[in-house]
């Protein structure tokens, strides 16, 4: 073995030297996966976060709540079409769009503690 | 990254997913991964149409396989002015091609998707049978926009561990071929000076 290597080492230094690189670089890639899939495999590390790209059917899926919850956040006025992003809803009314998401938040909130204390 | 990115295929839907799919497969980098995950996703929630993103999908990369096949084909005449050396090694790598480029061309769409485009253009240029390769190129798009938009629908909510983990993995699956095949080599070589 050593004796296989000392002469790979001699004669096809570049190759040898790519080999090694190459299957660190596999090795790192896998611990990634790894330690990216228990990372988020922790319930804790998984709640998503409100951000302007999302539309209002996207929060209602991934929170998992009834598309109404998310509507009344939006308020009275006519409801977006598909396909409009939070920041686009706030940039037509004319509203922070921090706002915008604070409202939701607070009603996605309400709903999760009415779930909680109810039967 | 992420958000701006879901945002455009949010704002141009098909039509993004489709040129997304096409000019990956020629090489052209574009992160058609996370264009397809975040497809997926607003699919889940009601805003894209699911059927409609993987076909979107499916269309794009099969012609852009077709255009890469094309390409390489239109200049396959470069591949023989190499030389003496390199002639005879693209020759065999011609032959391979030849008799077994299909589960090559498959898993190339998929499982070793950055090296697709490449093939792609070899396949072209060293005259593999149309037919052969189209047949594998369908079936591998297949399972590449499956995975993906497939990925992308059912962790809607995960967007970004979908995207890292996924990406950290097909770079992972480059990477053990291309360990294996030199490594292979390596060790032929250095068995042969025993």
């Amino acid at each position: 073995m050593i004796r296989r290597l000392a002469h790979l080492w001699h004669h096809h230094r570049a190759a040898t030297l790519a080999f090694g690189l190459i299957a660190a670089l596999t090795l790192v890639l896998l611990i990634r996966a790894a330690l990216f899939t228990l990372y988020w495999s922790d319930p804790a590390h998984r709640d998503p976060k409100l951000q302007g790209w999302m539309t209002p059917r996207y929060v209602a899926h991934a929170w998992q709540v009834p598309p109404e919850v998310v509507r009344a956040a939006l308020g009275d006025a006519p409801l977006p079409g598909p396909r409009q992003s939070l920041d686009a809803i706030a940039q037509d009314r004319g509203v922070d769009p921090a706002a915008l998401i604070a409202a939701i938040e607070a009603s996605l909130d309400a709903h999760r503690a009415a779930g909680r204390s109810g039967p | 990254m992420t958000g701006t990115l879901a945002d455009l295929v949010n704002q141009y839907g098909l039509s993004l997913i489709l040129a997304a799919t096409f000019l990956s497969c020629l090489a052209v980098p574009v992160p058609t991964s996370l264009i397809m995950i975040s497809a997926g996703a607003f699919s889940a929630g009601d805003d894209l149409n699911l059927w409609a993103c993987a076909a979107a999908a499916l269309v794009g990369a099969v012609l852009g396989d077709q255009a890469g096949y094309a390409l390489g084909r239109r200049f396959s005449g470069l591949l023989d002015r190499a030389g003496d050396r390199t002639a005879r090694t693209i020759d065999r790598a011609r032959a391979f091609t030849q008799r077994r480029g299909g589960p090559g061309v498959f898993l190339s769409r998929w499982l070793f998707s950055p090296l697709g485009p490449y093939v792609n253009y070899f396949a072209g240029g060293s005259g593999m049978a149309w037919a052969q390769f189209s047949v594998w190129s369908v079936l591998g798009e297949m399972v590449w926009v499956a995975v993906y938009v497939g990925a992308g629908y059912l962790f809607a909510d995960q967007l970004e561990a979908v995207a890292s983990i996924l990406s950290n993995l097909s770079g992972a699956a480059v990477g053990l071929l291309l360990s294996a095949a030199l490594g292979t080599w390596l060790w032929r070589h250095s068995a042969r000076s025993n």
